[in-house]
């Protein structure tokens, strides 16, 4: 692994490139700048570095500065519509569904008041999202059905745009579900570790018996009708399902919108964590599945890895953020019970409260989430390279277990920068989709 | 001879960010010594004036100003019968406001629309670049008339296309058939004359003097003069003359921007402490209300 230094990271695809944090600036740049820059690094001479980047117009912007966000608009909401969950993966961050306290579903009124929080918090944004999760957001399925076309009623009346998603296990999905989701347009993510066997082996009933058999007979009718509504599969990559090509390569002729993977970094009892030899292999496979993407991509074939083409397009655009995510400033997570939580997996967790549905959000609570989770507090963000394209990583994990996964992680935008450039030069469609 | 070296921004934050060797710091928009109005470096007006194929529009009062030669009979009537017309729409999307409200010359209230700002208003309209939307134009003589047609909205960006129309490559570059070689600086001849006349006192970046030649009455109120008004002698009746007199910018009795582009020096004279210097003999008589300092 190269050093890692914070003003810059040099990278090789067709030609030499610098990666500038401060706005995600990418440059191709000529062999002589590159041995310059390679002295620079090897010297850690930052008086050299702050000297060669001013010469050449390449200083910091102050795009980013110290400042947290302030009172920033609620544009998203979960809510944890059920707090229990059929299934037993032995990983799950609600514990089993119920986050550790007694299995529930969120009653019909509470999930009400949430949105009418969110509509109140949105003053100045004109899209709002509403997720539904849990547990296993269908084993309260009258409530969910209920919010939806409340909220929809209530967007159009105010002429906003509203969105829904879902993340569910599968199991209990219905054509009823499907002619629902595809006439709100839902997002739908299900989750599936692997191809039969390899799944079951993580994501089995509570019986311990298989589940792969169940979701693929239930999902396949939503991945047939899908036009409004998008159906995409997640997998949670854990020591043990470690083969992800063949897993992408399945889900994709299935024909899910999309299939993404995220690494296990932290479970309520450690099990099945990602320790930095799986780290290790995991970056290998996905590579694997981005070069795997590159061929299909330049052959014109789909192939919707959604790792590949969401880091490409924010790389295209720059993207540079100060928070990983939106958890605790747009985004907050609403519990069964109507307390307020950073996100969806602090519902339960003092760690993250927020306020409730009766008090609002406690807005003292959020500017200090906000100020302390600022990537430039965080260590060893701000020596990084990879801080604005990564924000400083999960707050739930980071929480929890601190940062494992930082070699991962630049790993694989190191690989999705030399992707990016190669795309750039054979594809650049790719960046440009119909509208 | 030092060697050049080179460095090529490849992704959109980078192209945007990027100054090429020998450009000074001011090409940046970001960094320019500008106002909108029209700005040091480039008046950004010309671009949004050929949003629109085969029309040329006014920025400020929507109206539009030139067609193309070639287009079609019905864009050709927007300027061919000497009446004017106004764009009111886009795609649904109006590009006027209803001003209602007191106004200083009329005895009864106003109701009236005034034109948009265009890169808030036709920000939405840039999504359907390459397509055609349905614009509408109002007599300015008669404001029952209204004529609606299809224009094909320009790409804002300098963009690559495929056989279909799609966009398969884009630049952080505006481009040409948005503005040409020389479009952006057309309108720059003076541009400081321009800011000068324009910001006065009601303005908080103005750095001139406004109300001068100031006398304070005796029944508590004040006389004095505008800067711009070309005769300051004192032998006409001293008070502020407003550009705006007769609810029409351009009052004569003022200096204006033509007597400023040619010949500013002997419009603007000194004024110190507040007052005019005279020409003949000009620190001599004046009273700067600064006291020499005793020993």
């Amino acid at each position: 692994m190269k050093s890692v230094h914070p003003s810059f990271h040099l990278f090789e695809s067709i030609g030499d490139h610098v990666l500038i944090p401060d706005g995600s600036r990418i440059y191709k740049i000529d062999k002589i700048i590159h041995q310059k820059l390679e002295e620079l690094l090897s010297n850690n001479d930052q008086v050299g570095i702050d000297q060669w980047l001013v010469e050449n117009d390449l200083q910091s912007l102050g795009q980013i500065d110290d400042n947290p966000v302030t009172d920033p608009p609620l544009t998203s909401i979960s809510l944890a519509i059920a707090q229990k969950c059929n299934l037993g993966c032995s990983y799950c961050y609600a514990q089993e569904g119920g986050f550790g306290v007694k299995a529930k579903n969120m009653p019909l009124e509470k999930a009400i008041a949430a949105v009418d929080l969110l509509f109140v918090q949105n003053h100045t944004a004109h899209r709002m999202n509403i997720a539904f999760l849990g547990g296993e957001p269908l084993a309260n399925r009258e409530a969910l059905q209920a919010v939806t076309r409340y909220a929809r009623e209530r967007a159009d009346a105010e002429l906003k745009k509203i969105n829904f998603s879902i993340t569910t296990n599968g199991t209990l999905l219905t054509l009823d579900d499907a002619d629902f989701f595809e006439q709100y347009g839902f997002s739908v993510t299900v989750s599936l570790d692997g191809i039969g066997e390899l799944h079951d082996r993580l994501r089995p009933y509570k019986s311990g018996k298989g589940s792969y058999e169940r979701i693929i007979r239930n999902v396949e009718p939503l991945l047939a009708m899908q036009k409004n509504m998008q159906v995409s599969a997640r997998v949670t990559v854990t020591p043990g399902n470690l083969h992800l090509k063949e897993t992408l390569d399945e889900l994709i002729r299935l024909g899910f919108h999309s299939v993404g993977f995220s690494p296990m970094l932290s479970s309520p009892g450690g099990n099945d964590e990602m320790d930095s030899v799986s780290l290790e292999k995991m970056l290998e496979n996905m590579i694997n599945c981005g070069q795997e993407f590159e061929k299909n991509l330049v052959a014109g074939k789909r192939y919707p890895f959604s790792n590949m083409s969401t880091a490409l397009k924010e790389i295209h655009r720059g993207t540079h953020r100060p928070y990983p995510c939106g958890a605790g400033a747009g985004y907050l997570g609403v519990s069964a019970s109507g307390e307020l939580a950073a996100c969806h997996r602090f519902v339960e967790n003092r760690e993250g409260y927020f306020g409730n549905l009766t008090e609002g959000i406690d807005r003292n609570i959020q500017q200090a989430w906000l100020t302390e989770r600022h990537v430039h507090r965080q260590e060893p963000c701000k020596s990084c390279w990879a801080r604005y394209l990564c924000g400083g990583g999960c707050h739930h994990e980071v929480i929890n277990r601190g940062r494992p996964a930082c070699d991962y992680i630049r790993g694989w935008l190191h690989y999705v920068l030399q992707a990016y450039t190669r795309i750039l030069d054979r594809r650049p469609d790719f960046f440009y989709p119909e509208q | 001879m030092k060697k050049i070296s080179s460095i090529e921004p490849k992704n959109l934050t980078a192209q945007l960010h990027y100054r090429g060797e020998g450009n000074p710091p001011s090409t940046h928009p970001s960094t320019a010594v500008s106002n909108c109005y029209p700005g040091l470096e480039m008046d950004f007006r010309n671009v949004w004036k050929h949003v629109f194929e085969g029309i040329e529009l006014l920025e400020y009062s929507n109206l539009v100003i030139g067609v193309d030669p070639g287009a079609d009979e019905k864009i050709q009537r927007l300027v061919s019968t000497g009446i004017q017309y106004e764009l009111v729409s886009v795609d649904g999307i109006p590009m006027t406001a209803p001003v209602t409200g007191p106004f200083r010359h009329a005895p009864e209230m106003i109701h009236d629309t005034i034109a948009l700002e265009w890169s808030n208003a036709l920000a939405e309209v840039l999504l359907k670049a390459g397509q055609f939307v349905l614009c509408k134009f109002q007599n300015s003589n008669n404001l029952r008339e209204i004529i609606s047609m299809e224009l094909k909205v320009r790409h804002f960006f300098d963009v690559d296309l495929n056989r279909n129309g799609k966009v398969v490559n884009q630049r952080v570059v505006i481009a040409r058939e948005m503005a040409g070689p020389g479009d952006l600086t057309q309108s720059l001849c003076s541009p400081w004359q321009n800011d000068y006349r324009e910001c006065d006192c009601f303005y908080w970046a103005a750095s001139r003097p406004d109300f001068v030649n100031v006398e304070p009455g005796k029944d508590g109120k004040s006389k004095g003069n505008n800067w711009m008004q070309k005769d300051r002698t004192g032998t006409a009746d001293k008070k502020y003359i407003s550009d705006a007199e007769d609810g029409v910018r351009g009052n004569p009795v003022l200096v204006s921007y033509q007597d400023l582009f040619a010949a500013w020096e002997e419009n603007l004279h000194y004024i110190i402490a507040g007052k005019d210097v005279p020409l003949n003999n000009p620190l001599k008589k004046v009273k700067t209300g600064v006291k020499k300092k005793s020993k």
